[in-house]
Parts: structure tokens; sequence; C-alpha cells
């Protein structure tokens, strides 16, 4: 029982590090976070379902048409919901990216409809053991994608020329548009990159979840609180908060009781929100005198 | 003749030929039935497969002549969207501006319950034709205007019971049900009935909906050595389920509530869902009997339906084909399409049905609004995607 415990929370937490990392990439550049992150899974989901099943493409035009239609998702985000209120110092950014959210997925039921649909993968119909515990060989894909994507994020910010731009934004935005940076081109980039990236997510979970306008709510929010965890300024403390609260969720629910499951999940949100808000991968901010 | 004498006369004439063109068109006037059911949406399949089992009865209903001397049904239908405030303001729609002499129901227990006070006090008959909550008809209204041809929960959880312990022979039955009024009220009714038959379940454990994964509850009902597992979901958890059973590699048979009879099961759950054993009122699968083969026909010629298999939300097509009947046997016997008249005749049905679930003789009393119990259910289990009679 343990075993398969800890695969499942494993492969549970791989997904909410993979959407939480959307978190991290808009925040680093803008310090401001598309609340609706769970629907740009959806919709990338949905897409994905759209074009792969409903007009079949193959895998690969899927995803190139997957990756797109989610960046453009996150441009109309950006232009709609956050450049209005970007640096206005007010927190209207917050409600009108969950807004943005509770559309996206009314026009999903509309156009989608409400039933949750198979989207076929070979990776998910037969599960394989490890050491005993069974795991769809989709599941093992999802860390796999994480970890590659966590490393490019990285590689993105610290190593290349435009990255170091997009994190200089955040830091101190006079400056960087001082030096010539479009500071609105910088923070439209960002959102494009995280709703890429949380549809590249939806097309990744859409085996394992089952496609429905409503499937993304729930893995935001635990995604969101395992940013909180990870600490939103660090691609690798969010992926291993992620782990961690996975495995945090698999074992009360199978020692203690699914009802306790989020109750001490968010607990360790706001235990974390106390003692180390800055999360775990992040560092204490520096405070000048 | 003084001018106002004249007038007196033509205004008679005016009124006696109005009187007279309405007693003329009440002859003619069709009887109007209403279906509030989810016609849109995820439920929509439910909702139109009720509207045609409707439909099928009303056009061989009328084919006979109608009803009360000629006059013939017609069906009036209003989309609730599992809303229960739309509920009742188109129930009320329904019967005051539609002036409907009676109203079936679709698959939502809650718009169901919403719309019960509303029967009674507009004093017309209701016929629920899915939603099975136990306290639908089971409501302490006196007279009772709900009747339901369809399942309802406590007889459901016994009939579930029953076929638990006397034909799988289980004696450690485990729950697993969703976290909602749904779930609470069989996991209520699923306790009682195990206790009638001295066993105690051996865990209960519930999932949200959108869960991504059951492993965890799975595990814990292996761990409390659970034989059996009875399920309370809808097609896209329970798919989840048995998506999570195959990776624990537990192999324990599992009996579900019809949440699952709904056609998307197989196509979420591949391969999986074959020999998942749930309940049903009626299956168009296996030898029908003459209404039977007779339903199937006009389906296909009226609806495109090729064969059972493209039956989708069998249920709702068999519970509204006999409700429909039951219900113009009772306009007959009423010798009238008022509510109470209408009310008093269904509790006193004279005479016999031979419908497709069964043949009904006085389906309804003043105890017991439910047509169709426990001795009239059967099992079916998931087949390549089709559901087959369990033998």
């Amino acid at each position: 029982m343990g075993i398969q415990l800890l695969v499942t929370g494993l492969a549970l937490g791989s997904m909410y590090g993979l959407v939480a990392l959307g978190y991290h990439i808009t925040w680093a550049t803008s310090r401001t976070m598309n609340f609706s992150q769970g629907q740009a899974v959806m919709a990338g989901a949905v897409v994905a379902y759209g074009l792969h099943v409903a007009l079949g493409w193959p895998f690969l035009l899927t995803l190139l048409g997957t990756l797109v239609a989610s960046a453009l998702f996150g441009v109309v985000i950006e232009r709609l919901a956050v450049r209005p209120f970007f640096r206005s110092a007010s927190l209207a950014w917050l409600l009108a990216t969950i807004a943005c959210g509770t559309i996206a997925e009314n026009v999903a039921m509309l156009t989608f409809g409400k039933d949750a649909r198979a989207f076929p993968s070979a990776l998910a119909t037969r599960p394989v053991l490890i050491a005993g515990a069974g795991v769809y060989p989709q599941e093992l894909l999802v860390p796999v994608v994480g970890l590659a994507l966590m490393g490019g994020v990285q590689f993105f910010y610290h190593r290349t020329f435009y990255g170091k731009q997009l994190k200089a934004v955040a830091y101190n935005p006079e400056a960087a548009g001082l030096m010539g940076i479009h500071i609105p081109r910088a923070v439209m980039t960002a959102y494009a990159l995280s709703a890429a990236l949380a549809g590249a997510a939806g097309l990744l979970l859409a085996p394992l979840l089952n496609v429905a306008p409503t499937m993304g709510t729930i893995i935001g929010l635990k995604a969101f609180a395992v940013a909180i965890i990870g600490g939103l300024d660090s691609a690798g403390g969010i992926l291993i908060a992620g782990f961690l609260y996975g495995l945090i969720e698999s074992f009360v629910a199978g020692y203690v009781s699914t009802g306790a499951r989020e109750i001490v999940g968010f607990a360790v949100v706001i235990a974390m929100l106390v003692v180390r808000p800055w999360g775990l991968g992040g560092a204490r901010p520096t405070r000048r005198v | 003749m003084r001018f106002g004498q004249r007038l007196l006369w033509v205004l008679v004439g005016c009124i006696a030929a109005t009187l007279s063109a309405s007693d003329l068109a009440a002859q003619s006037t069709p009887v109007k039935i209403g279906l509030a059911a989810a016609m849109s949406g995820g439920s929509a399949a439910s909702g139109e497969a009720i509207r045609r089992g409707l439909l099928i009865a009303i056009d061989e209903v009328n084919a006979k002549g109608g009803v009360l001397g000629g006059r013939k049904l017609e069906l009036v239908v209003r989309d609730d969207e599992g809303n229960p405030t739309k509920g009742v303001t188109i129930a009320r729609e329904l019967v005051e501006r539609e002036r409907v002499a009676a109203v079936f129901g679709g698959l939502h227990s809650t718009v169901a319950l919403a719309q019960v006070p509303v029967w009674h006090e507009l004093k017309t008959p209701y016929v629920g034709a899915w939603a099975a909550a136990t306290n639908i008809t089971r409501n302490g209204h006196a007279p009772n205007y709900v009747f339901r041809v369809s399942g309802n929960d406590d007889y459901v959880d016994k009939f579930l019971v029953g076929y638990a312990t006397e034909r799988l022979r289980k004696a450690k039955p485990a729950l697993l049900l969703e976290n909602t009024p749904w779930g609470q009220s069989n996991e209520a009714g699923l306790t009682k009935w195990f206790a009638d038959r001295g066993l105690k379940t051996v865990g209960v454990e519930k999932f949200n909906w959108n869960d991504p994964d059951m492993s965890p509850q799975l595990l814990r009902l292996r761990q409390q050595g659970a034989d059996l597992v009875v399920l309370v979901a809808n097609a896209p958890e329970g798919a989840q389920v048995v998506k999570s059973k195959a990776k624990t590699g537990w192999e324990v048979p599992v009996l579900s509530h019809w949440g699952i009879s709904g056609g998307r099961f197989p196509e979420l759950a591949g391969e999986l869902s074959d020999g998942v054993v749930f309940f049903q009122t009626y299956s168009f699968f296996g030898s029908q009997n003459e209404r039977g083969q007779y339903v199937l026909r006009v389906l296909r010629e009226k609806f495109n339906v090729k064969g059972p298999e493209e039956v989708t939300a069998p249920v709702g097509t068999a519970n509204a084909y006999d409700g429909m009947h039951l219900v113009a046997m009772a306009i007959e016997q009423a010798k009238a399409t008022d509510g109470p008249k209408v009310r008093d005749a269904l509790e006193n049905l004279q005479g016999e049905y031979r419908g497709l679930i069964k043949t009904y003789r006085r389906p309804f009393t003043s105890e017991q609004h439910d047509a169709l119990t426990d001795q009239d259910y059967l099992m079916v289990v998931w087949k390549g995607g089709k559901i087959v009679p369990v033998k």
C-alpha cells in the first residue's frame, strides 16, 4: 500500500508542479499572475481534443496548434485583464484574471459541451508495474516533461539575453524601461509563455483526467498552493513543492481519510505563509536599512 | 323594432354562438401534456430520451382516437437546464399558461424536489421519469400529486444489497460514493439495507467531482478487507474509479447505481468498463416483448436509432413511455383533464396496462406513488461498450 501511495503521490505531484510553473513565469516578469491558470490548462485540453479527436490532426500538428492557441489565450488575458491594471498598485488584475477564467469555462461549456470526453492515448490504457505499484505510462511522462520545462525556464531566465530582460522588468520596471526594454511586450511574452505551458500541460493531462470544461478548476487551485509552498520566484522550488504536495495528498487520503486531504494540504500552505513566506526555493528578501 | 332591442338580439345571438363554438372547441382542443426536463447541457441526452418515450406513446394514443372522445394529446416541452429555480419557473408556466393536464419530469433530483410544492399548490399531477431521490414521491403531502415511473433510491439500494448478498454472496461490502447529497442519501440507504441483512459495511470512502485519482480510497477499502465495492458515481468519476482500480491491481467486483449508465462511460473508461454491473429499469438489449419491439421500430423509423446500442439513456425512454400510457388511462378514467380528478384516477387506476417494463395493475395507491420497485428492476453489465442484461 505504501509504495502505491508513493507512486500515486509523485504522479499527482508532478501534475501540480507542471501547472504551477505557469504562475512562476508571469510572476518572475511582472509580479502578477494569471489566476485562471487551471482554465488555461482546460483550454489547452479542449483545443487539443478538437484538433486531435474531432478533426483528426496528427499528434505533432496537434501539439503545435495547441501551443499557438494557448499562447494566444495568454496574450488575450494579458491585454484584457492585466495590462489595464498593471502597476496601478491595485490588485484588480487578480479579479480580472479570475473573470477571464470563468468566461473561458463557460465558452467551453457552450462550444465543447458539459460532458466529459475521453482523450485517447496509448500510454494511458494499461498500467505498468513499478516495484509492485501500478502506474500509467502517461503519468511517468508528466514529471519528465515537468523537469525538462523547468530546466528550460531556468535556462531562459538566467542564461539568455531576452530572459534576463524579462527578469529585469520584475526587479525594476522603470530602470528596465530606461534601458530600452519594451515593458508591455515583455509582460505579454511572459503571459504567452505561461499559457503555452499550461496548454502543453492540458494536452499531457487530458488522457489522464478526461476533457471537460471544469477539469482545470481544482488543479489550478492546487497548483497555486504548490506555487506558494515552492516559492513564486523559484522554478526548482515549485517542482519540489509539487511532489511534496502530491505525496501529502496521497498519504493523508490513504492513511487518514479523503476528507482530511484538502484540510491538511491547505493548512500546509497557511503554515508556509507564516513561517517562510518566500517559499521553499525562494531566497529571503534582503532588507535595506 | 327599436334599435336598442335589435342590438340586444344581436348580442344574445353572439353570446350563444360563442358558447356553442367554445363547446365544440372543448371537444376538439388537444389535451396538453408537459415535459419539464434538462433539454440542454450535459444531461440533454436524458431529456431527449424522455421526450422520445412520450412522443411514441402519444402517437399511439392519438392513432387510436386520442382521449375523452376524440381529443388528441399534445406534448409541450420546457428546458429546466438542470437548475431548480428554472424548474420552478417552467412548472408554473406549463400549468398556468399552457394549461397542461399533467407534467413529466427529468433527471435532476434537485429540480424535482424543488418542484414538489408547486405541483401541490397548482394541483397538477407530476410523473417523474428519471430522478430517483427517495423523498420526491415520499414527500409528506396528502393528497400527493407526485408520481414516479422510475427508480427510487431506497428501492435501488435494497435491490443492490439483495444482489450483493444473494447473487454475489459477498459479506464484506464497501461503499465508494461521490461527495454530494446523492452520495449521502445512498450511503444511508445502503447502510440501512446491509444492516437489514445483518451486514456491516467494512469501509465508506468518498471522492469529489473532478478528482484525478481514486487509488488512495481504493487502497483503504482493500486494506479494510472489502470483497465488493458498491459505487455511487456519474460517468466521469466512475471512469476514474475503474482506472485507479486497474492501477492498484485490485480484482474486486464493482456494483453500481445507474449514474454510470450514461453513454460516455465506456468511452471514458475504455476496456476497463467491461464487467461493471449496475441497475436499470429497462434494457432494450435481449429479447423484447411486443411493446419493446414496437418502440425499437419507431425509434429506428422516426429517430434514426439503428439498434439497442444506439438508444442513449434507455431508461428515460422506457420510463416515459409507460408513464405516458398510464396518464392517458387516468385521463380517460377521470373523464376530465383537471388536476385533482386525474390525480385521483392515477391512484385508483382500473384495469391493467401491459406495458414495456412490466404489466401494471393498480400501479399507484395513496400509499405507493412509485409504479416501479425493486421487484421490477434489472441488473445489467457493460460489455464491449454495450449494456447487456445479467443472466
